[in-house]
């Protein structure tokens, strides 16, 4: 008797047959895998009403894999390097710890009266600056003092300047 | 030599009564600007202070001693 040779519809040949457990040499795990993936290569081959259900098994998830990358992994233990990065998102709806009115630094309505703001911002740099401008203009402006018709505004302005650099 | 109007320490005279002794600062660069007439300044003295101009003019000018 002849040999029949590896017929396509013979059992061993179905994927379906091969047991998920392994045998005949073969791993358990990568025929199964195999297996799935020729189903789901088969999913528009069905007769009518079992490609519904098949795609529909697809959308559901079920036991078809998938190796996309997740969008939004949730962390967990077995990346405790992802864990900690999620925990330093801070929310965009996170409550402040503090609420303050907007009247708040005003000598009127709710809040802090204006001694919660700082007085005027003065530094040494302008301080420097201001004397400086005083010394070199003070001989000139001295002179003009003794002009005829000087205005004593003019003068008191002169002894202010003169008591900012003594 | 006389106080004239419409000069450097006019100006300074002017901008540092009108807008306070403590800004200096500002006054003797507002001072030096080459303003057209004594009217002009006065005008953006009045602007920028909301208040009329301050300083001395001909009918207060004293002879006071500066220390």
């Amino acid at each position: 008797m002849a040999s029949g040779g590896n017929r396509p519809t013979a059992p061993q040949n179905n994927p379906v047959n091969v047991s998920a457990t392994g045998g005949n040499g073969q791993s358990g795990k990568f025929v199964a895998e195999k297996a799935a993936k020729a189903m789901q290569l088969r999913a528009t081959g069905y007769p009518q009403g079992q490609n519904q259900a098949i795609a529909e098994q697809i959308t559901e998830g079920g036991n078809v894999r998938t190796t996309a990358p997740a969008v939004n992994p949730t962390p967990s233990a077995a990346n405790p390097a992802l864990g900690n990065f999620m925990s330093e998102i801070t929310p965009l709806d996170a409550e402040p710890t503090e609420y303050l009115p907007v009247s708040d630094g005003i000598d009127f309505g709710r809040g802090r009266g204006s001694e919660a703001i700082s007085p005027r911002l003065t530094s040494p740099i302008n301080q420097t600056e201001g004397v400086d401008m005083i010394k070199r203009y003070l001989p000139d402006l001295m002179n003009a003092t003794r002009l005829q018709g000087t205005p004593d505004s003019y003068k008191r302005f002169v002894n202010f300047l003169k008591a900012q650099i003594l | 030599m006389k106080w004239m109007e419409n000069s450097f320490f006019d100006h300074l005279d002017k901008f540092a009564n009108s807008l306070g002794y403590e800004n200096f600062e500002i006054a003797i660069p507002l001072a030096m600007v080459p303003w057209q007439s004594p009217e002009d300044r006065d005008t953006f003295i009045m602007a920028i202070t909301g208040a009329e101009v301050k300083g001395g003019d001909q009918d207060t000018f004293t002879y006071a001693e500066v220390k």
